[in-house]
């Protein structure tokens, strides 16, 4: 069990890191203070740690990325006294890496591929462009619904 | 013989603000709000903030994606008026100044005036990062995007590279008021061209992940979640129209790569 976590912990590391990046670079494009892009990264990186746990122990991307937006926005609502009432945003932030943004272009490329094919056999393509947009939908409800379900409990929503 | 009543609301003493003056700030301040990135819930709340403020009371308000309304009233008098929201963005900095400012205004003393002055002051004065720094920053989150999804060490460098292009290229057109999705389709094709060129040249077996996350700049993440938020604290009306925007702007992005695509000719 414990050779499994160790032999885990570069992909996660991986991850972690890649996550924080991904978090801090959007959060310049958001314009974040830079105390806070840090705690940005930090969001990101927990993120995507907690992400990449979930599946390497047997969960789907979906559930994967709800636990890991749960986990970001309740450490950064219980983070309030360093963060105050950006901690909402802090979270959000950290959870725009698990944004799929990949898999709408890749249901919409499908789409296109459907539309453009005259041999009338793309029921595969069909279905794998529809399985992605499904998808897009549900990663992007999980996020939402992890974000939102800590908040409203933890009643965090001030002004 | 009949007796004409006045009018009570001609009986109420007279305000130093009149209800058009108030109406027009607590509006000003939403739309400012509704600008950076808040929630509806977050505009709503500031605007009634500054009319209590100053001695007036909310009998409703209503957000749409381009217009804000609020109708006030004091005593016997009330007013209706509607304001319209301009381009939506995400602008941390002013969005928890302007959150800040609206606190002070809720004490109850400072003028309209002076809350008009505050609101112009913070939207020319709040600093933003250099157009450069954004750039080489939106560069990076998308090249650890494409290491995310898969793409190999090969075709970081390209993707950092595309996507600041591609965002200098968003920053050089949103600023010369070009349509949004027009320029997400823009800016999609370039990205998407120059990163799948890029990785190629170089090497990468990733070619078309590359492109993907080279285009992933464009992805309107902010807003897709404010959807599910204004939904939920009820406003399904502005979730909606967030939700579709958030697509429109995604389906221009991928007819931008899909040509950028062609243009490589991948799938052919």
């Amino acid at each position: 069990m414990t050779a499994t976590w160790i032999a885990m912990l570069p992909h996660l590391a991986h991850q972690a890191a890649f996550g924080a990046l991904a978090a801090a670079g959007f959060g310049v494009l958001f314009n974040f203070g830079w105390r806070t892009l840090a705690w940005c990264a930090v969001a990101g990186a927990l993120a995507l740690a907690v992400r990449t746990v979930v599946q390497q122990t047997g969960g789907s991307l979906e559930a994967a990325t709800f636990a890991a937006a749960f986990v970001t926005s309740f450490t950064a609502i219980l983070a309030l006294r360093w963060l105050g009432p950006a901690c909402n945003a802090v979270a959000l932030a950290g959870c725009i890496p698990m944004v799929p943004g990949a898999f709408f272009g890749q249901a919409m490329l499908g789409y296109m591929a459907v539309a453009a094919d005259t041999t009338g056999s793309s029921t595969a393509q069909i279905v794998a462009a529809s399985q992605a947009f499904v998808r897009v939908l549900s990663i992007v409800g999980a996020i939402g619904a992890g974000l939102a379900i800590p908040a409203y409990l933890l009643k965090s929503r001030q002004f | 013989m009949t007796t004409i009543e006045p009018d009570p609301a001609d009986l109420e003493p007279i305000h130093p603000y009149s209800l058009a003056r108030i109406s027009h700030v607590a509006l000003r301040a939403g739309a400012v709000l509704a600008q950076s990135g808040a929630s509806v819930r977050v505009v709503h709340e500031g605007a009634r903030m500054v009319a209590e403020g100053l001695g007036v009371e909310v009998l409703g308000m209503r957000s749409g994606y381009a217009s804000f309304e609020i109708t006030l009233a004091r005593g016997h008098h009330s007013i209706t008026r509607m304001m319209q929201i301009g381009p939506h963005g995400v602008n941390h900095r002013l969005d928890f100044a302007v959150r800040e400012l609206l606190k002070r205004a809720s004490q109850g003393d400072m003028t309209p005036d002076a809350i008009e002055a505050e609101l112009k002051r913070l939207q020319k004065d709040t600093p933003r990062h250099p157009p450069w720094l954004v750039a080489i920053a939106t560069g990076a989150a998308c090249a650890a995007f494409g290491r995310l999804l898969g793409s190999d060490w090969l075709s970081f460098g390209p993707v950092l590279a595309a996507a600041s292009i591609g965002q200098s290229v968003r920053h050089l057109l949103l600023g010369r008021r070009f349509n949004v999705f027009v320029v997400a389709a823009i800016v999609g094709c370039i990205s998407a061209a120059l990163g799948g060129l890029g990785a190629r040249l170089i090497g990468s077996s990733t070619t078309e992940l590359a492109m993907m996350a080279s285009i992933l700049l464009l992805v309107p993440g902010v807003p897709s979640t404010n959807a599910q938020t204004d939904v939920m604290d009820g406003y399904p009306t502005m979730g909606s129209a967030r939700a579709v925007t958030v697509i429109m702007i995604m389906v221009f992005a991928v007819t931008g790569l899909w040509l950028a695509e062609f243009v490589l000719r991948i799938h052919t």
